[in-house]
Order: structure tokens, then sequence, then C-alpha cells
């Protein structure tokens, strides 16, 4: 009995855990932001950005923020490595992209990444952040110019936007995750994902 | 550079008892990967018959080595060496692909294990000197590393003969602690 009860309350009560995929090629400062979402965000520090080596592998942040719980993943950008990211795909919420705003040589690889990304078939409908990151950085490029260089054509349907961000000072990065919280909350992927780990959880 | 790491890792632990796990298939490199951080010189090591723990203390930090696979009737008592255990470093033998199979399974069949749930994981794709060898990209597809999804991993490629790779792993190892990894 009391384990009914227990179970309605958490049906009714407990918020969804939201995955998201943090991606962009290597040295674009994917790390770099998670630990800062870390020291914003919980009581723990954050490694400094000197401290950041390249990763190959797989970092994870649980946190809270405009009232959700929140598991990034960031996933090593070097191309070799990037295979496992459509793995992760699957279970994911939204996905943050991040690209060197500062490093027009970076450019065109980035977008043929981003371009993969949004033509995956497991992504369907996940809202997307796209971040021009490094802004404290001489000759950082704006949101709008990233915007326009893209120039995306595969967006349609799917909840997106870019914002100007400094994962080293922390410039943008609360407004951004404020906006992603509230779309992933009324996404419809959300609530696909939803219904298919109720209807995983009855087996 | 072994002092060094010592004291790195008793900084992030303080004086709390820890535990690291090397692990992997026999004949991995496990042993000599521990003796190489610990003194800079390979020493020859007869492969481990049994269940047969190998333990180096470092300060408050207790490093244990052990085969996986093999009888099973032994395998409860791994458990014993499972509590307080803050990391795992999984040493594969890169260049012998015959036997990832058995390294893939071995090793998710431990990241099931309860008391495990906490512990990052450190993969070493180690004999990179030897041809044929996989590198780190064919290692992580291989072991399926990929379905590791609530715990921090990473994958370095490593020559313990060499001394290659070895403290790369260690650094991302001590700062994936530090920030509270896991």
């Amino acid at each position: 009995m009391f384990s009914l009860f227990y179970g309605l309350w958490k049906y009714l009560f407990s918020k969804t855990e939201f995955h998201v995929l943090i991606l962009g090629i290597d040295k674009s400062g994917k790390t770099t932001l998670l630990e800062k979402l870390k020291s914003l965000y919980s009581n723990l520090e954050g490694l400094p950005p000197d401290r950041i080596v390249p990763t190959v592998g797989l970092n994870i942040g649980r946190l809270e923020a405009a009232q959700a719980k929140l598991v990034f993943w960031d996933l090593g950008g070097q191309i070799g490595l990037r295979t496992i990211w459509e793995k992760y795909y699957e279970e994911a919420h939204a996905i943050i992209y991040v690209i060197d705003a500062a490093n027009p040589s970076n450019f065109e690889s980035s977008k043929s990444a981003l371009e993969k990304i949004l033509r995956h078939e497991d992504l369907r409908g996940a809202p997307l952040l796209i971040l021009a990151n490094k802004q404290d950085l001489p000759g950082a490029i704006s949101a709008e110019e990233l915007a326009r260089y893209l120039d995306l054509k595969e967006l349609d349907e799917r909840l997106y936007m870019f914002e100007a961000i400094s994962a080293y000072d922390g410039m943008g990065i609360k407004n951004s995750i404020e906006w992603l919280v509230e779309v992933m909350e009324r996404s419809k992927r959300t609530e696909t994902l939803r219904m298919r780990a109720g209807a995983a959880g009855q087996v | 550079m072994g002092i060094l790491f010592t004291r790195m890792l008793s900084s992030i632990f303080g004086n709390r008892e820890a535990r690291i796990l090397v692990l992997g298939l026999d004949n991995a490199g496990k042993t000599t990967i521990l003796y190489r951080l610990q003194m800079g010189e390979v020493v020859s090591t007869i492969p481990t018959i049994g269940f047969n723990v190998e333990t180096v203390q470092y300060n408050n930090i207790k490093f244990q080595v052990w085969d996986l696979g093999g009888q099973t009737s032994i395998r409860p008592y791994w458990r014993c060496y499972f509590p307080n255990t803050q990391a795992i470093i999984y040493v594969v033998d890169s260049s012998d692909t015959d036997r990832l199979v058995t390294a893939k399974e071995e090793f998710h069949a431990i990241l099931e294990e309860d008391e495990l749930k906490g512990a990052v994981v450190l993969v070493y794709a180690n004999k990179q000197d030897l041809p044929g060898a996989l590198d780190d990209a064919g290692v992580t597809e291989a072991l399926e590393l990929h379905k590791i999804k609530n715990r921090q991993w990473a994958i370095f490629k490593a020559s313990a003969i060499k001394g290659e790779g070895l403290f790369e792993g260690l650094d991302w190892l001590s700062n994936t602690l530090k920030s509270g990894g896991g």
C-alpha cells in the first residue's frame, strides 16, 4: 500500500531528469563549459580552465538548474572519437553544440559536424542550443554572425537558439541554460522519451 | 614522477581510505604498469594463478590488482575488494584482438557491481608498441565503452614497456576525482 502511494507521489512530484549532450569539435571548449556549469550550479568547484586536458571519453555533470535536474554528457571531440557521439543520441533530451567563435579556420569543420548531427534520425526533435563560445577572446564573432555563417538548412521544426557565451568567464551561460530547460520542458521529444521510459519500466 | 602522482592523490583523498582497482585479463600488463608508476623501471612479472591479489599501498590509497576471467567459483571473493573504490583502471592488451570480446564482457560485468557504481573508469589501451595494436578509437569500439552513461570514463593509448601514456591517464584520473567526478 505504501509503495502504491509512494509511486503516485513520485509520479506527481518527482522532476524529470534531462539528459543534455554537449558536442562540438575538439578545442571548442566543451569541458570548460561543463566545469563552469558545475561551479555555477553546484557546490563543486569545477576544474580551472588551465587544468583541463582534451577529453578522450565521457565527462559527466549532474546539476540542478532552473528547478530542473540535469545530467550533462560531455563527449570528446577529436575526429577518431566522434564515432561514439551517436551512441548517446537516443537518450538525449537536447543538444548543446559548442563552437570556438574566435577561430574562423574551424568554422567549416564545425558546420559539417553539426549538419551531420542534425541529419541523424535518433536526434529528431531534440532542442538545439548553439553556443558561440570564447567571447572573452578578441575577434570572437557574435551569435548572429555565427548563425549567418552556418546558414543551417535543416532546422525547420526544431527548437533552437544561438547564444554568445564565454565558458571561461561565465558570460551568457545562465541565460542559455534557462532557455534550454524551458524548451526541454515543453518539447515533444521529452514527451516521447518519457513515454518510452514508462513503457520500458512496465516490462 | 611517481612521487608527484602520490602527492596529487593524497591531496585528493586526504585521510580517507581509498581504493583503486587495476583490472584486466591476464597478461594485459597490469602489474607492469603498477611497477612502472612506482619506480620507473619494468619488473618482469609471473602470470597470476588462481585468485592472487597484488596490493600496493600508497599512504591511504590501496592499488589492488587481479586478473579478470577464468574460474567462476572464486568470483564471489572479489567483492571483498570492492568497498570504497574510487576508480577502476582497466588495462587491455590492444594487440590481443582475439580476446577483446572476453575483455569487453568481463569489463561490463564488473561495472554492474553495486559497490562499484560510483567509481570512475580509466582505460589503458596498452601494448601500443606491438604490431597490430588497435588505437584508442578501436579499443573504445571493441569494449563498447559508449554503454557507460552514468559515470565518467576516459581511454588512453599506453605502452607500459616504454612508459608511454601512463601519466596522461593518471593526470586525468586525479583531475576527475578532484572535480567530484562519478
